[in-house]
């Protein structure tokens, strides 16, 4: 049986009907049309689904929908202030941390949690922090460099 | 269309636990307790969620205290993985050691909504902190109807996926007894890559008496050795009442091997298994040692 649930998504209060089995990553893609937020392997393996919850980054593909009363989430669409670019999507411009950008925006999110807490980070810290997403092409050269590039100009 | 729990009617999230033990009596086994959710996708990937109508939500119960006191540490089930290892007792103690070491592992997605109940409840011989758990001689809180009982951990994980909860239980909260003043831990996870589950887990804590013999020894197993993690008795009896030496941590390592018959699957053969045990025992007493 669908329920209403009440949370917010970068910022804007939503009311929306879900079934027990829905995820948030199907509400975010199916309902409200943010596509930035990736669906891969569904079973929580990949990152590329990567949102934040109340700030925190969560594999939106195990999240129930259910789960999200009162809760503020943010996607990659959420990040710029218009269009301005947030400092991590700029440096990933800027070092050409992309390549088939499939894993970009969960990387972004999984990254701004670990640049959130302000504390410098070395090579391995964003190494370790970044393990629960995988990049098929570029062998995390890059993406490493763009968010030192993004945590050393805080 | 979604393709995973399409079958689910109904999805509850009771204000406190008498309205979960209502809901628990009344669904009588075809409810599924959630609590961080990141792993009831990997429970109906396994074919374990037949029958199940509902799922129960359970983070308005509360269930989020830390305690310590003179008899030891108390945990409560939806305390999550960032929260545990932000505890002062964790990042610190050596006694603790296995539980710091067992949580650098899963990814930071994971750690944000995996809770330390929904860990123990799933009964998963690959996850790790059960493992470290078990070294340190915990005991789960379970609540039902007729109040609360106590379980260790070996009692509570009875089978491949299977607790000893009865249908209208829950996992309350975690207790870790305070261990003798000088004791230390260690943990260490053999995986194919950061977001795998363990082939091999090896839990270890030493427990030293006044004159630097081994007063308690624990070595606890996981990760597909057994249908749940084991206690690895004959690598204990090796230690236990020594001085211990490198040459008596690789007498642990051969006994803890010599105690399992692990299982072969599509991560590593039985014999991969086996002798990953010996090494990962080793490895982790030594660490363990070097925190005393």
């Amino acid at each position: 049986m669908s329920k209403l649930v009440t949370f917010e998504i970068n910022g804007q209060q939503h009311e929306i009907a879900v079934e027990p089995y829905e995820t948030l990553l199907w509400v975010l893609r199916k309902q409200s049309h943010l596509k930035g937020t990736k669906r891969g392997c569904d079973s929580g393996g990949c990152g590329c689904c990567t949102v934040h919850v109340d700030g925190k980054a969560v594999y939106s593909c195990m999240t129930f929908a259910n789960s999200l009363e009162g809760c503020k989430v943010t996607t990659i669409e959420g990040l710029s202030q218009g269009s301005e670019l947030d400092p991590l999507q700029t440096a990933f411009v800027e070092e050409g941390a992309v390549q088939c950008g499939y894993c970009t925006c969960g990387i972004i999110m999984t990254a701004k949690e670990l640049l959130a807490s302000g504390q410098a980070l070395d090579e391995e810290q964003i190494r370790h922090g970044i393990a629960g997403n995988l990049c098929r092409c570029t062998g995390y050269t890059k993406i490493v460099k763009a968010i030192k590039k993004a945590a050393d100009s805080r | 269309m979604p393709v995973s729990l399409t079958s689910l009617k109904e999805y509850f999230a009771p204000k406190d636990e008498a309205e979960l033990l209502a809901l628990l009596e009344t669904y009588h086994g075809s409810a599924l307790i959630v609590a961080g959710g990141s792993f009831v996708h990997g429970l109906d990937a396994r074919g374990l969620l037949l029958g199940v109508e509902a799922l129960i939500d359970i983070r308005n119960l509360g269930l989020k205290h830390v305690t310590l006191d003179a008899d030891g540490l108390s945990i409560g089930a939806m305390v999550t993985f960032t929260e545990l290892q932000q505890l002062e007792e964790v990042r610190n103690s050596a006694a603790l050691g296995a539980v710091r070491d067992a949580l650098k592992y899963p990814p930071l997605q994971i750690r944000n909504v995996a809770t330390v109940g929904g860990n123990i409840a799933a009964a998963c011989p690959y996850f790790d902190l059960p493992t470290a758990f078990m070294s340190l001689d915990a005991v789960v809180k379970v609540h039902g109807p007729d109040g609360q009982r106590d379980l260790d951990l070996q009692e509570m994980m009875v089978g491949l996926f299977q607790n000893a909860l009865e249908p209208n239980e829950l996992v309350a909260s975690l207790f870790l007894p305070r261990l003798p003043a000088r004791s230390a831990s260690a943990f260490m996870k053999l995986e194919t890559n950061a977001n795998d589950l363990a082939i091999v887990n090896v839990a270890v804590r030493i427990s030293l008496d006044t004159a630097g013999s081994c007063q308690e020894a624990r070595v606890a197993i996981g990760g597909g050795v057994a249908e749940t993690p084991v206690r690895a008795m004959a690598a204990e009896r090796v230690l236990q009442g020594k001085k211990i030496s490198e040459a008596l941590v690789q007498q642990a390592g051969a006994a803890a091997q010599s105690d399992l018959r692990p299982m072969s699957d599509h991560r590593a053969t039985g014999a991969y298994r086996s002798a990953m045990a010996k090494t990962l025992t080793e490895r982790a007493l030594r660490q363990a040692l070097g925190r005393l």
